[in-house]
């Protein structure tokens, strides 16, 4: 009995099937101007991280609709404070966008008591601060990268500028590493498949992509 | 022969349920507005992907940088339209359930493919026109009430995505469900599969037309099912013994089932048309943001035809390629019921996903 010819007909169409029905990332449909401030105590210890996210015009207007609970077509002061209420327990399952790691370890952020929100010249903007769980020492290298696990909003930091460190001590140095998707993609195609074996939902792969500040201190401190 | 015929909806099954075991978000990460349920990426196209979702970026990107012109000086209508094509044409290639359900749908199916482009595009003005709808009553109704537009979104993605899982079950009863239970039934399980196998021949070749050489004498005394073909003509002669759906003519069924996937795809409006209508409506914009929106389903459905069409095309190939005989009725009827299997899995995925979140 042949069976060769049908299987491979049936693998070639299964192929084609998969890449037409095939799955992919979410692209964003929020964008946010960020900035992330880092305080460092005199130790040498992270004491916060400061984060303000201006979103753009469109995401804003939705927003606008979807709060203005007077329909004055303002949100007031209430009415942001339910907005920063939503986000707030919505981000909480996403670590609040922060994925910081020393050494390459993962290291734990507090989530914040709370957001502000504020909705100005048609733009909203979420301010808030975060304390590492642990005490956080500066050694080695300390990466702070902000972004959306799920794609759907694209934190921007425009420029290198927008990643600062106040109080940075002696002997560091930072860098803000902007991965390039392609590059990013083509270095680790290996661990991507095992990723997508792992972690299905694709989650593992949004921080190859994602904008980093990296600080680096002398190995012993 | 019949080992093989096993062997590879097994395959296909198993190779499905792999692509889309994984869960996807349905509400957003924010809070704000529903982010499209996705199923993962395999890697395997993360590079085609990759650069599917930066043109998808960057249309995107420039399309909101057009609305905000526009509401600075009311010009620019037709950049508008032409970015929101390309945006549709991109976005379709990229997430989304839309080019999934009909592909898979016109895998399951003998759907012409000129029938099949204009399921496309039905289904892909729904989305638009459904977008327009909730954005519309958001806008004049609802704002200030409790509903709000993500739980409006969110309720029509519900209806989408259980309809969706519905008629994937419904297609799988009818391609798989149907075939196993007559299988069981019937005594001599040999001559049985050779008749389903050339059932198929049938319906492959001649559309709608069931008469089996069998037909006239046997109908009355076996559980062979082609004598339902009778009750296409007589469906209170009473001798349903079970539901089948092989009841309906193919030719009538195949409109209603149509209408079924156009309508489980367009009740989930796109999030990139609310959005954008939202912005529009809110700075009345009101002729720019239907017209925007009507580009960006013209350029979905261009996207979802072409994938829809080349699925078939696949199809028909492998069909072709696997010879003459009964071998090629295998990989046919494979082949259908792994399409019927993807509507169903892709169905279940979104629901779930779309409701534990």
């Amino acid at each position: 009995m042949k069976i060769g010819r049908p299987i491979k007909a049936a693998t070639a169409s299964l192929l084609v099937l998969l890449a037409g029905t095939g799955p992919v990332r979410v692209h964003p449909h929020v964008f946010a101007q960020a900035t992330l401030e880092i305080a460092v105590n005199s130790a040498g210890e992270v004491e916060a991280l400061g984060h303000v996210w201006r979103f753009d015009d469109l995401f804003s207007s939705t927003v606008l609709l979807e709060f203005d609970e007077n329909s004055d077509l303002q949100l007031d002061e209430n009415e942001l404070a339910t907005v920063a209420g939503v986000v707030h327990d919505s981000l909480a399952e996403f670590d609040y966008f922060q994925f910081v790691s020393v050494n390459g370890a993962p290291t734990a952020m507090q989530a914040p008591d709370k957001l502000l929100a504020t909705h100005e010249n048609d733009q909203l903007t979420i301010l808030f601060q975060s304390q590492p769980v642990k005490p956080l020492k500066l050694n080695g290298t300390v990466a702070f990268g902000v972004y959306d696990p799920t794609f759907y909003t694209a934190i921007d930091f425009y420029e290198d500028g927008d990643l600062i460190v106040r109080g940075m001590p002696e002997g560091c140095s930072r860098t803000v590493v902007r991965p390039d998707p392609d590059e990013a993609l083509a270095a680790n195609q290996d661990t991507l498949t095992e990723a997508f074996f792992n972690d299905p939902s694709g989650n593992d792969v949004t921080k190859l992509f994602a904008t980093r500040l990296e600080v680096t201190c002398g190995a012993t401190n | 022969m019949i080992r093989s015929g096993q062997t590879l909806p097994a395959l296909v099954l198993t190779a499905s349920v792999l692509a889309f075991s994984g869960a996807a978000l349905a509400q957003s990460s924010l809070g704000i507005g529903n982010s499209e349920a996705t199923l993962p990426s395999t890697g395997m196209f993360a590079g085609i992907l990759n650069w599917v979702n930066a043109q998808q970026q960057g249309f995107y990107r420039t399309l909101t940088g057009a609305l905000k012109t526009m509401k600075q000086d009311g010009s620019g209508t037709w950049v508008l339209v032409g970015l929101s094509f390309a945006y549709g044409v991109f976005h379709a290639a990229g997430p989304g359930h839309g080019k999934a359900v009909i592909s898979s749908y016109m895998l399951a199916n003998e759907v012409a493919l000129k029938r099949g482009v204009v399921l496309s595009l039905l289904s892909a003005l729904l989305q638009g026109l459904t977008a327009i709808l909730v954005m519309g009553a958001v806008f004049l109704a609802l704002r200030g009430s409790s509903v709000s537009m993500t739980d409006a979104t969110w309720f029509l993605e519900l209806a989408s995505y259980a309809l969706i899982t519905g008629f994937g079950l419904w297609l799988l009863w009818r391609k798989a469900g149907v075939r196993l239970v007559s299988r069981v039934r019937a005594k001599p399980a040999h001559s049985l599969s050779a008749a389903s196998v050339a059932h198929d021949h049938v319906h492959h070749h001649h559309g709608h037309d069931h008469a089996h050489h069998d037909h006239n004498h046997d109908h009355d005394h076996d559980h062979h099912h082609h004598h339902h073909v009778e009750g296409e003509v007589c469906p209170e002669c009473g001798h349903a013994h079970m539901p089948d759906p092989k009841l309906l003519s193919e030719r009538e069924f195949s409109w209603r089932s149509a209408w079924t996937a156009v309508a489980a795809v367009g009740l989930r409006p796109c999030t990139g048309a609310l959005i954008v209508l939202s912005f529009a409506f809110l700075n009345s914009l009101w002729v720019a943001g239907v017209l925007s929106v009507l580009a960006m389903s013209i350029g979905t459905a261009i996207t979802v035809s072409i994938l829809a069409i080349l699925a078939v095309t696949a199809k028909n190939w492998a069909v072709l390629i696997a010879g003459e005989g009964p071998r090629r009725e295998t990989i046919h009827v494979g082949i259908e019921i792994a399409g019927a299997a993807l509507v169903f899995l892709l169905g279940l995925t979104l629901l779930s996903a779309s409701l534990t979140t």
